[in-house]
């Protein structure tokens, strides 16, 4: 059996609006100050400012409600993220395509592939015509390995 | 997020951002950064005091050594390795705009 602090989950509710993003940073940052690693709490960080940032700029409709909750399992913090913009699943975007140089590099294209690339899984659903985007940061073992025998 | 700016020896100016540098922080210093890289040719952006970077943050790093290089200059930056630095490297910024650890390499790469 294994014996880890669960800290239970926390939700929060954010309009789609870009001042929204500094308050998604603070509750994170709340949240994870406690029994998270440096590492997975940026990752944290940026996957979620990455997400909520994609439904406030490309969600499309007027008023889109962006429901985030974060919840310790064992030794793995979950995310998820749901809103009631339009229809979008980042994990079939496809990766940015890498620039031989400055002047062919192009701007914008990199939130999904850095999302990606520092959670350790993510998965999508569209359910009762909503977005639900779920997301895995998983502690490395020296930080979540307490057992109770 | 801050920004302020410092010219060095040899022509070189220095930028340094400080804080998160966020869709809000990237914001806050997109204008003033590309007003500088507009107006010099060697630029050292200093990211140690930077201590979160996102997609945001790297569009403004990436717009702004485009609008140096076309101007027939060159930017630098200068990132201690910690997860800032693994953002860049994982958006393959590394490829397109040089990274140093330390600023006497970034200026001595700028002086050469």
């Amino acid at each position: 059996m294994i014996a880890m602090s669960n800290a239970g989950a926390s939700r929060l509710v954010l309009r789609n609006d870009v001042a929204e993003l500094e308050r998604l940073a603070g509750w994170i940052e709340g949240f994870t100050r406690q029994g998270t690693s440096p590492d997975v709490s940026f990752a944290v960080q940026l996957c979620l400012e990455e997400a909520v940032a994609n439904i406030i700029m490309y969600g499309g409709a007027d008023a889109i409600v962006i429901a985030v909750e974060l919840e310790r399992n064992y030794g793995t913090l979950v995310a998820r993220i749901e809103d009631n913009g339009r229809q979008f699943d980042p994990t079939r975007a496809p990766g940015p395509v890498p620039a031989a140089s400055l002047d062919e590099a192009k701007v914008g294209d990199l939130g999904i592939h850095l999302m990606r690339s520092f959670a350790n899984g993510m998965d999508y659903e569209r359910r009762d015509g909503r977005n639900r985007l779920t997301l895995r940061f998983v502690e490395p073992p020296a930080a979540s390995s307490e057992e109770v025998r | 997020m801050d920004i302020s700016a410092d010219d060095l020896a040899g022509g070189i100016t220095k930028v340094v951002l400080r804080g998160r540098f966020d869709t809000t922080g990237a914001v806050v210093v997109e204008l003033p950064f590309n007003k500088i890289a507009t107006e010099k040719q060697k630029i050292v952006v200093d990211l140690s005091a930077v201590n979160f970077l996102a997609s945001y943050g790297i569009r403004v790093l990436l717009v702004g050594a485009k609008i140096v290089k076309s101007n027939g200059g060159s930017l630098v930056v200068v990132c201690p390795d910690n997860n800032v630095a693994k953002v860049l490297k994982t958006a393959g910024m590394d490829a397109l705009i040089p990274i140093y650890q330390t600023e006497a390499a970034a200026t001595a790469a700028l002086a050469s």
